[in-house]
């Protein structure tokens, strides 16, 4: 058994993500979201952090998934490379810890050209994770496919 | 440094750097001063100062490469030499002067100093002057040539000659070895250039000779007819050279002793102004802290905070004195929030102001600017400066620089005309850049105006639609003002010759970038025949701003109120439709209207609007909006770009009670929601038909 890997997991509709905790500044309640005109549609808007402003983004709608009814009830802020940006999360759960041997590789569903903003599958007494670079995801440009990457993830043979 | 811990050797140099800067300007500006007042002892003797003390400094620093050269500059900045020679002086002072910033910034990057060679040529020829004025050869020995040279001075004079070949002369190269005959058989000869050896025809010789001849003897004897039209004897003083690196850093002497190219240098030294430009820092004064801009950064930002934490206060207490009769304790806390507030304004002035500097500091920069380009494209310019001591924030003056130093390029370039044709039109011959400042309510005004031709506006046109940039149907009917403004599109140049300074149709778009950037607004106006005037207008300073708060569709924005000429009440039957643009009647004016629901679509209409008439380029626009809520200082906090990528937000605050207020950007909003830049000829066109 490897080092633990201990990543914050969330929910956005029926998926549930994960990313590392060294990436996680603080999961927040729910709070207003000012909407920016004009900024790329997955961009819900600005939150106001304490006196930081704060773009915040749907991943849903990042990853161009049809909207799903959702709880919407927490933002988790990111920090990377001094940017922060928050996440609209239906919940996130506690810190989990992942042996790195039960994570798979992402499944090979994305086509050349495309920008593959997973870095791997991990599995967790039974949950399929999937593990986002959040590097990638906060890049401005198009990104797809994440159901897939869940369909196909969830058809290999689960991990011993 | 052995003296000296690291910490405290740095210290040291990170000193000595900031002080370096101050005495290259001082030199630069010394160095033009003396060029208008030819031979001035006392400017010589303040330059000589100057180099003094960055010698000392450097040497201090152990910058030997620096402060060897400006050991030899003090030689020459004497008086006796500015008399004999000022425009030589004042060339080495200003060449010194960028040599002097090149090893500058070589040593602060860690890479290996430039070479200095080209400056101690000229150090050593102001030095060592050669009085024929139609002829003045210049020489230099290689360090052999000089020890063979020195160790027969000690028994025989030793005479320097230069034979400057007759233009007559049929064969020049025969010339060589006949002059090579008279001086062996006169003395010993003990260096000459060029080598006999050498191919092609030289137009001078130099030669060194130990001889007992006489020198009129020595003069009639070289003088051979139709081959040698000049002789030059300069007696050779061993003690002169000693300290000089001259031979080895340049053993060969010029074929030609003809001036270097004066195009070339000045071209070459202004992009080494520019590059000075970026690292200029404050203006010298012994009562003077410095700091660097971070710290005060930091104590900026936190006063922003504070004034939010203020407008919070503000709406508790208000909320308080909802719930609370009246009392002496309400009256106390509105008081004494009362007086935190003029404190905390009071504070954020002071703040503010540590971030001004003088504008003075960038205009300072631009005579030497001026008078490089003007020798480059050999017009006549005095640069007259007004308004120095106007102050602005420290980072708009800095983004400035670049901009202003374009426009002076170009006024003096293509504004300018040459003097003799100055002369013609009965203008002086030297053409005057006049540069000033001013304040104009929270706003900066800086202008830079040339009384030379004008901008031809027929030609600009011609070229935006052999560029494409227009389409003629357009150009017909297009007005001065908008025809001026298409120098700003990137790639129109209307220069009728491209030269290296300017005219490469890269720049004008630039610096209309710029001021952009800076929520600044640039405008021409041009007289023909009498000169162009660019007026750049700037905020005092980025961080807070007054700003007008608007709701649309319940959304809460705001617009910087420098941009807001005035706010119209009107009804939805007044707006009329003209060619498929809203427009609305402000007195003699029809204003184009701008629908802010465009951005935020849906919400019940209407039938009362709003209408915040902004200026942007000179253009009235109307801004229709849903309700006002008035007017409030904003502390301006950037959104992050690299994520929300929006065009028309140009910042955000926060207010009293927490929410986010979005600022927009007056320009971006007309360039993407208006109609384009042509619509005031159809704001003329509707003033026909009125």
């Amino acid at each position: 058994m490897g080092k633990l890997q201990q990543i914050v997991g969330f929910r956005v509709g029926q998926e549930n993500f994960g990313v590392p905790i060294s990436l996680v500044h603080e999961i927040v309640p729910m709070m207003e979201i000012t909407a920016v005109p004009d900024a790329p549609q997955y961009i819900e808007g600005v939150v106001n952090l304490r006196g930081k402003i704060i773009p915040v983004m749907d991943l849903r709608k990042r990853f161009a998934e049809a909207a799903v009814p959702a709880r919407r009830n927490r933002i988790m802020v990111a920090e990377l490379d001094g940017h922060m940006v928050g996440l609209v999360v239906d919940a996130a759960n506690e810190v989990l810890k992942i042996d790195p041997e039960a994570i798979e590789p992402p499944p090979n569903v994305f086509e050349k050209g495309e920008v593959n903003y997973v870095t791997g599958v991990g599995k967790l007494s039974g949950k399929l994770i999937i593990l986002i670079d959040l590097a990638r995801v906060m890049q401005r440009g198009e990104l797809r496919r994440i159901s897939e990457v869940a369909a196909s993830a969830g058809a290999l043979p689960p991990a011993v | 440094m052995g003296i000296f811990s690291d910490d405290r050797a740095n210290e040291l140099r990170a000193l000595f750097f900031e002080s370096a800067q101050e005495i290259l300007q001082a030199l630069n500006d010394d160095a033009l001063r003396l060029e208008k007042a030819p031979r001035d002892p006392e400017i010589v003797r303040d330059l000589r100062r100057s180099v003094h003390t960055l010698k000392g400094d450097a040497a201090a620093c152990g910058y030997t490469d620096l402060s060897t050269l400006a050991h030899a500059m003090e030689d020459v900045l004497a008086p006796a030499v500015a008399e004999r020679d000022p425009d030589g002086v004042v060339e080495l002072v200003l060449i010194a002067a960028d040599a002097f910033d090149n090893l500058l910034t070589a040593y602060r990057n860690h890479t290996d100093p430039p070479s200095t060679a080209p400056l101690y040529e000229k150090i050593a020829r102001l030095r060592n002057p050669v009085p024929v004025p139609a002829f003045t050869p210049e020489f230099s020995w290689s360090a052999a040539e000089l020890e063979e040279m020195r160790e027969a001075a000690s028994a025989k004079p030793v005479w320097q000659i230069a034979l400057g070949i007759d233009s007559v002369c049929a064969m020049p190269a025969a010339a060589l070895q006949l002059a090579h005959n008279v001086l062996a058989s006169t003395g010993a000869l003990l260096a000459i250039h060029p080598g006999a050896t050498k191919p092609g025809a030289p137009e001078t010789i130099v030669a060194a000779l130990a001889t007992e001849a006489p020198l009129e003897d020595l003069a009639r004897k070289l003088k051979i007819p139709a081959v040698i039209a000049n002789v030059h004897l300069t007696a050779f003083d061993p003690a002169a050279l000693v300290e000089l690196p001259v031979a080895e850093a340049a053993p060969q002497v010029p074929s030609t002793p003809a001036p270097e190219a004066p195009a070339s240098v000045p071209a070459a030294n202004s992009s080494q102004t520019e590059h000075r430009a970026r690292d200029e820092r404050m203006a010298p004064s012994e009562n003077m802290l410095r700091v660097e801009t971070e710290r005060v950064d930091t104590v900026l930002d936190l006063v922003g905070e504070l004034i939010i934490a203020k407008s919070m206060m503000h709406e508790a207490v208000a909320e308080m004195a909802r719930h609370l009769a009246p009392g002496p304790l309400r009256t106390r806390a509105t008081d004494t929030l009362t007086l935190q507030s003029q404190i905390l304004h009071k504070l954020q002035r002071a703040v503010m102001k540590i971030r001004m500097v003088p504008v003075e500091q960038m205009f300072r920069r631009l005579p030497r600017v001026a008078r490089d380009t003007a020798r480059a494209v050999g017009h006549e310019v005095n640069v007259v400066i007004e308004g120095g001591n106007t102050d602005l924030d420290k980072s708009i003056l800095d983004a400035l620089a670049e901009p202003m130093m374009h426009l002076l390029r170009n006024a003096i370039d293509h504004g300018i005309e040459p003097p003799e044709e100055r002369q013609r039109l009965g203008k002086p011959t030297e053409g005057t850049i006049r540069l000033d400042a001013y304040h104009q309510g929270n706003q900066v005004v800086i202008e830079i105006s040339d009384d030379g031709r004008g901008i031809d506006t027929a030609r600009v046109i011609q070229s935006a639609i052999d560029r494409g940039i227009l389409r003629p149907d357009q150009a017909a009917h297009l007005p001065d003002e908008d025809a001026l403004d298409l120098i700003f599109q990137a790639g129109l140049s209307t220069a009728a010759k491209i030269t290296a300074i300017s005219g490469r149709g890269v720049g004008m778009d630039v610096v209309k970038a710029v001021m952009d950037r800076l929520k600044g607004t640039i405008n021409v106006r041009t007289t023909p025949g009498q000169g162009t005037t660019f007026r750049l207008k700037v905020p005092l300073t980025l961080a807070i701003i007054k700003a007008l708060l608007f709701r649309i569709n319940e959304r809460l924005y705001a617009v910087p109120l420098a941009s807001v000429v005035e706010i119209l009440r009107a009804q939805e039957e007044e707006v009329h439709l003209v060619d498929n643009q809203e427009v609305l009647q402000v007195r003699e004016q029809f204003v184009p209207l701008i629908r802010l629901r465009r951005i935020h679509p849906g919400g019940e209409r209407r039938s009362k609007i709003f209408v915040i008439v902004v200026n942007v380029g000179d253009h009235l626009w109307g801004l229709v909006v849903d309700r006002l809520i008035g007017e409030q200082e904003l502390v301006i906090k950037a959104l992050d770009e690299h994520t929300i990528n929006t065009e028309i937000v140009s910042g955000a605050s926060i207010l009293g009670d927490g929410r986010v207020v979005l600022v927009l950007g007056v320009a971006e909003i007309v360039e993407k929601l208006g109609r384009g830049q042509f619509t005031s000829s159809l704001r003329k066109a509707e003033g026909v038909q009125k």
